[in-house]
């Protein structure tokens, strides 16, 4: 009931910042130099269309008319965007901005998903490791390789893979979430194929965020190491693997509190990983957008970028809950 | 009057080094941590004095379009037949300087609104932290994406303002739990009881005990810099105005197909060994600065 209420005051505080977000976005589009949905309209017009004509068409597109004072501008495009508009996109002429990112959002978000959960099981367990023999050869490798992973950006880890595993040794297919030929569905060929294209990002983004996921589970596994509960259960002679399993669950939960900056990181880290490999996904569509100067699209996919972003902070919210009990009862 | 007594008592000075002292016993102390400040001074140098080396515009040479490396272009040519080691020189000013604006303007915002939220705590804390989540949510890099289409990167300081403006967050909460246990300690309540007004207490009283921590900061914030930028200019929703080498890897992915023919690759390459060699320089640095600022980790 309290998780409930929790849950609750988390998404409405999501919905506010998202309403920010669509506000930053709104006057972001209306300070750009030279005004495009003005500049819309003047083309609308150039090309011989009646001023309603015009003004309606560009309503469709962006949701508001240019020559309206600002506040009806604002509230006009709010109106639209509670009814999940989002306006029309530019460069794809006539298709609803909604549409194409519904259609981009689970690719990003299911190989972002997956690479968070890959690099989070590899760094905590080679944090561990690294963390218990801290003082031997493996520890020390373990180390190095995480904090110059952890220094490595994204966009060369996703330029390093995609030449050596796509143009080096053309293991691995480039660019698209799965290959054209197959039909969509619940397929062996196609399930196989969606996976096959998403290996190298997926390795991007788990090898990008390795370093952090280890380096944070090492420094916290030496502080618990010295607690006094380690100690008693080594006195009571509690068998190693099970005193692993009781250092493991308390040091974990410090790395949930990283996970709003890795998300975010993740999410940004889109832009590269999906434009290196030419993968459709938002961050790709974030950027192709922008070089199209199709701004309704560009507004939208960061939208959805911030709403995938915040509502996987909720869920990890929700997760840290249930894995650290005095949360779970105090709220 | 115990002095008077007991004249013949040597005057014991104080043992104390200089701060330049222990630096230079800690990072000799490691062959890694040498490595690490040579190519930071490296990498400095070649950002200063770099562009002076060479004419404000890098000859071209028809003749030697994507040339391999030879002793007259050590890192090859890139598309136009200019040497890949002229605009790796060049290019470095701009990127290391934005980074620098970029880290200072990061642990300025950071710093102040961490200190003000942690001491004052009440409501200002409450609207700031509220600040702070906010930007710490907001998607970085996309919000970058997004704001280049209005801001003008142009200038390095104009670039490490938006960077500086959109990554300050950790360092926020990080310095506000500081503070956070720093103001409950007797120096601080001793400060209050004298009656120093706040911004003393906070400046000249709390923040120089968070000085390590915020130096280390720096010098993280700065490569976290140096890829925000390069990733801009990489991506290309930046307008070129000067070379640099997010330039240099844009160029050579997308004119010069580096990913498809081995014959771009030093063009590709140069960029990318000098992004990752700084980063291994800050990592081995990183360790010494650990030591320097934590006496209790420095060896004996």
């Amino acid at each position: 009931m309290q998780l409930a209420r929790r849950i609750v005051v988390r998404l409405f505080g999501g919905a506010i910042m998202v309403l920010v977000v669509a506000i930053f976005t709104f006057f972001l589009v209306r300070l750009m130099p030279g005004n495009p949905v003005a500049a819309e309209y003047n083309t609308l017009i150039m090309r011989g269309m009646t001023p309603v004509q015009a003004a309606d068409e560009v309503r469709v597109m962006y949701g508001y008319i240019p020559h309206e004072p600002l506040i009806d501008q604002y509230f006009h495009y709010l109106w639209q965007l509670l009814h999940f508009n989002l306006g029309q996109s530019i460069s794809y002429e006539g298709v609803s901005v909604l549409h194409i990112v519904l259609s981009d959002a689970p690719w990003t978000i299911v190989l972002v998903l997956l690479g968070l959960i890959t690099s989070f099981i590899l760094g905590v367990t080679a944090g561990v490791i690294a963390a218990v023999k801290r003082s031997s050869g493996i520890g020390n490798v373990l180390t190095v390789s995480g904090s110059l992973l952890h220094g490595i950006p994204q966009f060369v880890v996703a330029l390093l893979l995609a030449f050596l595993f796509t143009t080096l040794w053309p293991i691995f297919p480039f660019g698209a979430p799965y290959n054209a030929s197959l039909t969509a569905g619940f397929n062996l060929p196609f399930i196989g194929s969606v996976a096959y294209h998403a290996i190298l990002p997926v390795s991007a983004y788990a090898i990008s965020s390795y370093g952090g996921w280890m380096l944070t589970m090492k420094s916290s596994v030496i502080s618990v190491l010295g607690d006094d509960f380690v100690l008693a259960a080594e006195l009571r002679g509690v068998k190693p693997r099970i005193r692993f399993g009781y250092i493991a669950r308390n040091a974990i939960l410090p790395l949930f509190t990283v996970f709003a900056l890795s998300l975010g990181f993740m999410f940004g880290g889109s832009l590269f990983i999906e434009n290196i490999f030419d993968y459709n996904g938002l961050g790709n569509l974030l950027v192709t957008s922008i070089s199209n100067r199709d701004y309704p699209l560009m507004s939208g996919a960061f939208l959805f970028i911030t709403i995938a972003v915040i509502l996987s902070n909720i869920v990890a919210d929700f997760l840290y809950s249930v894995v650290d009990p005095r949360i779970r009862r105090s709220t | 009057m115990i002095a008077e007594q007991l004249p013949q008592t040597p005057l014991v000075r104080p043992h104390r080094q200089s701060f330049l002292h222990i630096a230079w016993r800690v990072i000799s102390a490691r062959p890694s941590r040498i490595l690490g400040l040579v190519i930071i001074v490296f990498f400095a140098l070649m950002a200063i004095v770099g562009p002076l080396l060479y004419p404000h515009n890098l000859p071209i040479n028809p003749n030697a379009i994507y040339a391999p490396p030879s002793l007259r272009y050590p890192l090859g040519t890139d598309f136009e037949g200019t040497s890949n080691l002229a605009l790796i020189v060049t290019g470095a000013r701009y990127v290391l300087f934005a980074a620098l604006m970029a880290a200072l303007f990061t642990v300025f915002f950071g710093t102040t609104i961490g200190l003000v939220s942690g001491y004052f705590l009440g409501p200002a804390d409450t609207i700031l932290m509220r600040i702070t989540d906010f930007i710490l949510t907001i998607p970085g890099f996309p919000l970058l994406v997004v704001l280049s289409t209005v801001w003008n990167f142009g200038q390095p300081i104009a670039m490490g303002f938006v960077l500086g403006i959109t990554g300050w967050g950790g360092l926020a909460r990080a310095v506000r739990s500081q503070t956070l246990s720093l103001r409950e300690r007797g120096f601080i309540e001793a400060a209050r009881g004298l009656g120093l007004p706040w911004w003393q207490i906070v400046f000249w009283e709390i923040l120089p005990n968070m000085g390590p921590y915020i130096a280390m900061n720096l010098l993280v914030s700065i490569t976290g810099g140096i890829y925000a930028e390069v990733g801009l200019f990489y991506l290309g929703v930046v307008p070129f105005h000067v070379n640099n080498w997010g330039v240099m890897l844009n160029l050579a992915v997308f004119t010069g197909g580096a990913m498809q023919s081995p014959q771009a690759l030093p063009y590709l390459l140069s960029p990318l060994v000098c992004i990752l060699l700084l980063t291994l320089g800050v990592v081995l640095f990183l360790d010494a600065m650990d030591e320097m600022f934590n006496p209790r980790l420095r060896e004996g």
